[in-house]
């Protein structure tokens, strides 16, 4: 049980030192990184919860991140609405959406909902560029205001230094990854993987997997549409560049090479592909060749990911003495 | 002294593929405590009708009743959580999870703990979570595969996969279970082994249903046979009487060499 | 309106459907006998184009010495494509095809990106400025030779898939794979040439295209997702209903941007696709569900 203590402890630790970071270095080169690390890990903690633990292939993220931040943006832009209010609706539209989209196709088959899931994403870019009138078309919406943050004893806290966005995405991070690692760790992640292992196998033992799949998809939009708010008034601007497919690419290359279906696999992963390409000065167009030939050889080679291949190493150990004599 | 009621009830039931006939309305009822033996040739209709009667595939025409509950055209987990389950012939297990995860998984959605309390880790979860682990391990110790537990349910043989199904099968206290094929490409010692197994779990007061073809482990085993042929019953009655049955013979063999052998016994 | 607008944005619509066509087409073969979904078929056609660019304006070549050489190239790669990447996947996991040739697809749309720079390139050539004029009516020449290549190239599928014998096996493995099999078909032949022919039918489309919009290494990426759109509106499999609804699509994108802004035009495909797949999942023209 040492083993579960050091994890957590280690985890401690290492939250706490990132949330220190601001105070060692002012640097705001690290605090961008900070920030994108935040967002992009929890838009593939997301994504591996649908397709990792619950076997759903989809393309529907990048979908939910801009829903969330183009709703944050109009509600506050124009209805007034306080950044806080409208960053939670435009998480809350995103999980309804997420329900919509899933309940429709999975009724099909994982197929349809991988294809609509693309086409989603795609409707919400061509959405975002032509319909002027909703959406201010390809100039986006920019100038978003300075959020401010009432805090006890009348004070506030207005986020204009570049450590305050850091602080935000972070703790939204920790939150996201905590209610992710609630659901896993408990029977609901059992069910999901049941189902993500042999579908029939737990539909025979009462497990509906409709409702799960459903689960998923809800809260991976629900986290990826808040932090698509937040994210968007860090960057003070929402333009139609927020459904780029590059974001679904990078979200897939982290879950591929974390490890479908292992939470820090995928967490650790995020932190070292948001540092990595930006330590080695690689070009966008270089870092996504090498992405794309990393998929590749992952499809062809580690089908399962680095969670199979732990697998087979425990199924070795097993097999190793001979328990039973035949 | 009553006839005992009938625990499955089906009724006409019928399933087309292509034009094919493969379930021709199909009635007959199981009563609560027997072991029914289900035997016919191949495509017969055996395992879609089953395959209907769990809800894995959608029936043309047809009921059927559990306990006078009816489950018709309802989807597999309904089902399953009304107290009919099943094991596959392609003998399904969770190949990356140990046993007792296996088994554990196999009761979670038939306890009535709800998302919420499942999330809180609440005691109703915890009090159930400790039941299905003592239930684990007590099929585990009927079906001799203690040592496994912790295992990756990888490693196991063929015929113990077989095993770790039937005790999955029975963890939620199902009041039917449907076994498809228990027995094939097993060797013999494991076939004795199976049948004391589900003698032992026919006696705690489930009903079983086996499909099967190996003909004498039906006969040594059920004290009840059902012969399908062509989608249709063709014959049901103690296994004596199966065992001789003209029509029986005939599916099986062919209706020539049926003839032959019954004008060499005379 | 006149007569001849309709009639112009018909035939516009026609020639971009059977652009449309030849790309859906060779995607839907590949679906159909390896149960693969190509994300990196649009990649070929950009790289059709690009090649016919480049052997124009470097080579010097002429407008059919260049299609053909495109054309053999891209069969060419199709058979390697084959061979490197798809003969391991054997259909078992749509999952794995999927984000393989999206692997694919990125390492050559990034690739060209890095080689050629987004900056669209246009292919000024004899035909750029030709026309065919009837009436009112206004046909370039490129587009005229666009269509003609696209129904040659529907003659030469339609010889190959029903008057060939391993054309008629391809035909027999995406109906009933199993069956198929069963009766002793070579499935690794038959893919193979199947990917051949439709990553050439890509490549030939984007060569055919070239002189008629700018050539540029995204050009790919926004038609592969029509094309997608485009077999499950036809029916997953299913050729015939993918060249149908290719030039339906073509004829109502046409008239669409004729008649409203140009709003949503390109949204058409995706809310007609999601649309039967909501209420006729086996497409227009059905086969036997895939989906």
């Amino acid at each position: 049980m040492t083993s579960g203590w050091l994890r957590a402890l280690s985890v401690l630790l290492s939250v706490a030192t990132l949330f220190a970071i601001p105070k060692l270095t002012g640097n705001e080169y690290v605090l961008a990184l900070g920030v994108s690390f935040a967002t992009f890990s929890v838009l593939s903690g997301g994504l591996n919860l649908v397709y990792g633990y619950t076997g759903l292939l989809s393309f529907a993220q990048v979908g939910f991140f801009g829903i969330g931040g183009y709703t944050a943006a109009l509600l506050v832009m124009e209805q007034n609405w306080s950044l806080w209010a409208g960053v939670a609706a435009g998480g809350a539209l995103a999980a309804l959406v997420g329900l919509v989209i899933g309940y429709s196709s999975l009724r099909l088959s994982r197929h349809a909902f991988a294809i609509v899931s693309l086409s989603f994403a795609l409707l919400c870019m061509i959405v975002a560029r032509d319909w002027v009138s909703l959406t201010r078309g390809a100039m986006g919406i920019p100038g978003l205001p300075i959020p401010t943050m009432s805090l006890p004893a009348g004070m506030h806290w207005r986020f204009v230094q570049p450590s305050d966005f850091y602080y935000l995405l972070l703790s939204f991070a920790v939150v996201a990854h905590a209610t992710i690692y609630l659901v896993v760790s408990s029977r609901l992640g059992r069910a999901m993987r049941a189902i993500k292992l042999n579908e029939a196998l737990a539909q025979s033992q009462g497990i509906n997997p409709l409702s799960y799949k459903l689960l998923a998809i809800a809260l991976s939009a629900l986290l990826a549409g808040i932090v698509g708010g937040l994210f968007v008034f860090y960057l003070t601007i929402v333009d139609p560049s927020i459904f780029d497919f590059y974001y679904t690419e990078t979200m897939l290359i982290m879950v591929i090479i974390g490890g479908p279906g292992s939470f820090w696999g995928v967490l650790l992963s995020s932190a070292v592909l948001t540092v990595l390409p930006d330590l080695l000065r690689f070009t966008t167009d270089l870092r996504m060749v090498l992405y794309g030939a990393v998929l590749i050889v992952a499809m062809l080679l580690f089908p399962g990911g680095l969670g199979a291949w732990l697998q087979r190493r425990r199924v070795a150990r097993w097999r190793r003495p001979r328990l039973v004599p035949r | 002294m009553t006839a005992p009621a009938a625990l499955l009830e089906v009724r006409g039931l019928s399933k087309r593929y292509l034009g094919l006939t493969a379930v021709d309305h199909l009635s007959f009822e199981i009563e609560a405590g027997a072991v029914v033996g289900l035997i016919g040739p191949n495509g017969s209709g055996k395992s879609t009708s089953i395959d209907c009667i769990s809800g894995f595939q959608p029936a043309d025409g047809g009921q059927w009743f559990l306990d006078g509950h009816e489950l018709t055209g309802l989807p597999p987990h309904r089902i399953a959580r009304a107290g009919l389950t099943r094991t596959f012939q392609t003998v399904r297990a969770y190949e990356h999870l140990t046993l007792l995860e296996n088994l554990c998984i196999a009761v979670q959605e038939n306890d009535g703990v709800g998302w919420l309390q499942a999330l809180r880790r609440s005691s109703p979860l915890r009090r159930s979570e400790a039941a299905a682990l003592a239930r684990g391990r007590d099929l585990l110790a009927t079906v001799a595969l203690t040592d496994y537990a912790d295992a990756p349910a990888a490693i196991l043989s063929y015929g113990q996969r077989k095993l770790l199904t039937i005790a999955a099968s029975m963890m939620a206290r199902p009041r039917l279970v449907v076994l498809d094929e228990p027995v094939a490409g097993v060797n013999p010692t494991m076939i004795r082994h199976i049948e004391q197994v589900i003698h032992k779990l026919n006696a705690e007061g489930v009903t079983l249903v086996i499909i099967e073809h190996n003909i004498d482990f039906i006969m040594s085993l059920c004290r009840r046979v059902i012969v399908l042929e062509s989608g249709r019953k063709i014959a049901d009655g103690p296994p004596g009487v199966i065992r001789n049955d003209p029509r029986v013979l005939a599916a099986y063999l062919g209706k020539t060499r049926a003839a032959e052998l019954d004008h060499r016994h005379g | 309106m006149d007569l001849s607008f309709y009639i112009q944005l018909l035939l516009n619509g026609i020639v971009i459907g059977v652009i449309y066509a030849l790309v859906a087409m060779g995607l839907s073969l590949i679906f159909g006998v390896l149960e693969i979904v190509n994300f990196a078929h649009g990649e070929f056609y950009m790289l059709g184009a690009m090649l016919a660019y480049f052997l124009t304006l470097n080579a010097g070549l002429g407008y059919w010495p260049t299609i053909l050489m495109v054309t053999a190239v891209a069969v060419s790669l199709g058979f390697i494509l084959y061979e490197a990447l798809l003969v391991s996947l054997r259909g078992e996991s749509f999952e794995r095809s999927i984000l393989l040739t999206l692997g694919l697809s990125m390492v050559l749309q990034n690739g060209a990106v890095f080689l050629f720079t987004t900056t669209p390139k246009m292919m000024v050539s004899s035909l750029s400025y030709s026309n065919i004029i009837a009436g009112e009516l206004r046909l370039p020449l490129s587009r005229l030779f666009a269509l003609a290549l696209g129904l040659a190239a529907f003659g030469a599928l339609y010889m190959i898939l029903y008057h060939t014998r391993v054309g008629k096996a391809m035909r027999g493995v995406a109906q009933n794979r199993d069956a198929a099999l069963m009766v002793g078909i070579d499935p690794r032949a038959v893919s193979r040439l199947a990917v051949a022919i439709g990553i050439g039918l890509s490549g030939l489309a984007g060569a055919a295209l070239a002189p008629v919009y700018a050539v540029h290494p995204l050009m790919g990426f926004s038609f592969v997702f029509k094309a997608f759109a485009i077999i499950i509106i036809g029916g997953l499999g299913n050729i015939s209903g993918a060249a149908i609804a290719a030039v339906g699509l073509g004829i109502l994108e046409s008239l669409a941007a004729g008649f409203l802004p140009l709003v949503m035009v390109d949204a058409l495909a995706f809310i007609s696709m999601i649309a039967i797949l909501l209420l006729r999942p086996q497409g227009l023209f059905g086969r036997g569900v895939r989906v």
